[in-house]
């Protein structure tokens, strides 16, 4: 038999910002999980919660009440220390503004990771290389972000999520700043990490995006108002990561 | 290691931001400065108070005694004619006084034909050079012969005698002093200037009876010297020094002295406390200015983490722990504070170099204030570095991400 390990269980979320007096309920009791190898894109009009959603299960913020595991481990309880580690572990980050570190060298930029292990790995600079020739940026590596195109700094950025060799890839609107073109290639990276065997999370509007995932998630009011299986989504080569269990 | 990582992280934003980095070490760079050129001249008044000293030929068993009361070289009233003849002579019939030197002072200008020169004139008695111990290397120096007389002859420094008279022998020759003509007899040996720019050379000596008579034309004296015969006794001789004067003016017991002592040990206890004084007054400027040169730091790394929050976020998202991002920002605001002091230190430097080399004030340049300089920057940029560091660690991931 084959079980499927859950990467990721949220159960009844809640996300209140409070602001000068006002309190906003963005995220209203959502409860999830998603497999490990798992490629979901979740969909919603602005407003919606989706990157609340995202900073929430990429561990950049807490939410008000529920409880997160990631990998069985909650994160709830955990302090800035173990967050920030899994953070540089577990998760890559893809952004629709890419957010690179202006004036450093592409190079350096997809280091920067690195820097925040415990230890650098000795191979650091090979690796480095590699996932730049990875997303075909080898002759791009000594330029800043003001010297690269937009689809070549969003290659720069799946670099820099990938260089930890996580097992989660958060992307929030990865295709947002692209033309249709750079947008194609970029998702087509997407779907080779996901067949390498990464759950794969992509936070999206455009159904272009959200048609690459296994599974769409669709938010509204901070609530999950539906949640399918992509019917069109191709099974990657590699397919989905799973566990053998006795 | 994780803390040199960050130092390197700080470096690279220093350099990425070379506009902020600039304004925040105007600061310090102006702080430290002002620190060192202050701390240079101090030192270099300090150093000619205390050259002047050595030049007055003090030894431990002599001291001058000033008309007018007050302090060292600072007397209450200059117009005191009180101190006469009289009390060189009772003083020197004192037990214990070895030597006595009165002495009139006056600057006047001296002339040799159509070259002339502005010098010290003194009117001393012959002991005056046994009690300098300053001898003379051409000639001879006046004696009681030509005092009794009234002669009008002159002892030159080398100076004037440089002055007026140039690679001619002024031995023999005939000067002008104010409207009295003065035979030069001898000339001292030379001293050089002394590193604060003081030339003990610039002075002339005549007989202290043709000055009261002929040249001054005033009975009072300007000091006297006295050399004791032993440097135990100089205290106890000091005070048989004011009964004689005391009784002398007809000062009664409620009356100040109208004269004052001026000894080494009087001008050394002068010199600490001017010093203290003058160290107090560094203590306030510098820190004024450090203090201004940090809240300025304060304030623009404060604006720079409002520019900087994607480059905070983007951190944090890939691991980077509050500690990282407060070390960072504190090594930022160190090294900032750092390289201000250094330009601060050269800026510094190059003044007090400029204001020695122009002679416009005395200066004298140590590597104390330097050493001061880079102590100083640490702490400025560590306490100024604190708060901004704190703040920007303290902002949530997913705030500066958005």
């Amino acid at each position: 038999m084959i079980k499927v390990s859950k990467m990721i269980e949220i159960d009844s979320i809640n996300k209140v910002y409070k602001n000068e007096g006002f309190e906003t309920n963005v995220l209203k009791g959502i409860s999830v999980s998603v497999d490990e190898g798992d490629y979901v894109s979740i969909i919603g009009p602005s407003g919606s919660g989706k990157s609340t959603l995202m900073t929430i299960l990429g561990c950049l913020g807490q939410a008000t009440s529920g409880t997160y595991l990631l990998g069985g481990e909650e994160v709830g309880k955990l302090k800035d220390y173990d967050l920030s580690r899994i953070r540089n572990e577990k998760i890559g980050f893809v952004f629709q503004a890419f957010h690179l570190l202006p004036g450093v060298s592409a190079f350096d930029n997809v280091m920067m990771p690195l820097i925040y292990c415990n230890k650098i790995p000795d191979d650091a600079q090979e690796r480095v290389k590699q996932a730049l020739i990875r997303v075909g940026l080898e002759h791009r590596m000594a330029h800043t972000p003001g010297q690269l195109s937009g689809g070549e700094q969003q290659r720069v950025t799946i670099a820099r999520s990938l260089i930890n060799d996580p097992k989660i890839i958060l992307a929030d609107e990865p295709t947002g700043n692209l033309d249709s073109k750079n947008g194609a290639e970029i998702m087509r990276v997407f779907d080779q990490l996901n067949a390498e065997g990464r759950t794969i999370i992509i936070i999206t509007h455009d159904s272009f995006v959200s048609e690459h995932a296994r599974r769409i998630l669709t938010l509204r009011d901070g609530q999950i108002v539906s949640d399918k299986i992509n019917e069109n989504f191709k099974e990657p080569q590699a397919g989905l990561a799973r566990v053998e269990v006795k | 290691m994780r803390i040199l990582r960050n130092l390197r992280q700080a470096l690279h934003g220093l350099k990425l931001n070379k506009g902020n980095t600039f304004l925040m070490t105007l600061g310090v760079m102006i702080g430290i400065a002002s620190l060192t050129v202050i701390v240079a001249i101090g030192e270099g008044t300090k150093s000619t108070v205390l050259e002047r000293i050595a030049n007055m030929g003090f030894g431990p068993e002599s001291f001058s005694v000033y008309s007018g009361g007050g302090r060292l070289f600072f007397g209450r009233n200059r117009n005191i004619t009180s101190m006469t003849l009289q009390d060189a002579d009772d003083i020197r019939a004192m037990p214990g006084v070895a030597i006595v030197v009165p002495r009139q002072r006056k600057r006047m200008r001296i002339i040799n034909k159509k070259e002339f020169t502005t010098t010290r004139v003194y009117g001393v008695s012959p002991e005056w050079q046994p009690a300098r111990q300053w001898k003379v290397v051409d000639g001879e120096f006046f004696n009681d012969m030509d005092m009794d007389r009234k002669r009008k002859v002159i002892v030159l420094g080398n100076t004037p005698a440089r002055k007026i008279f140039g690679e001619t022998d002024p031995l023999g020759k005939k000067i002008r002093v104010g409207q009295v003509f003065f035979e030069v007899i001898g000339l001292l040996e030379t001293k050089g200037l002394t590193e604060s720019g003081y030339d003990p050379d610039d002075r002339a000596l005549i007989p202290l009876t043709t000055a009261m008579s002929r040249l001054f034309r005033q009975a009072h004296l300007h000091s006297i010297k006295v050399v004791s015969t032993s440097s135990d006794i100089v205290r106890q001789t000091m005070e048989g020094v004011t009964q004689v004067l005391r009784r002398n003016h007809g000062l009664s017991p409620l009356a100040d002295d109208d004269f004052r002592f001026v000894t080494p040990e009087g001008i050394m206890q002068w010199v600490t406390e001017s010093e203290q004084a003058l160290n107090r007054m560094l203590l306030l400027i510098s820190t004024v200015s450090l203090l201004v040169g940090g809240v300025v730091i304060m304030n623009i790394l404060l604006v720079s983490i409002r520019e900087r929050i994607r480059e905070i976020g983007v951190r944090r998202c890939f691991g980077a722990r509050r500690t990282d991002i407060t070390q960072q920002f504190l090594f930022e605001s160190v090294l900032v504070s750092l390289l201000g002091g250094a330009m601060g230190s050269v800026v510094g430097w190059v003044l007090s170099s400029s204001l020695k080399y122009f002679d416009f004030l005395p200066v004298k340049i140590t590597l104390d204030p330097f050493v001061l300089a880079f102590g100083f920057s640490m702490v400025v940029g560590l306490i100024f570095g604190i708060h901004p560091a704190r703040k920007a660690a303290s902002l949530s991931p997913d705030e500066t991400i958005r």
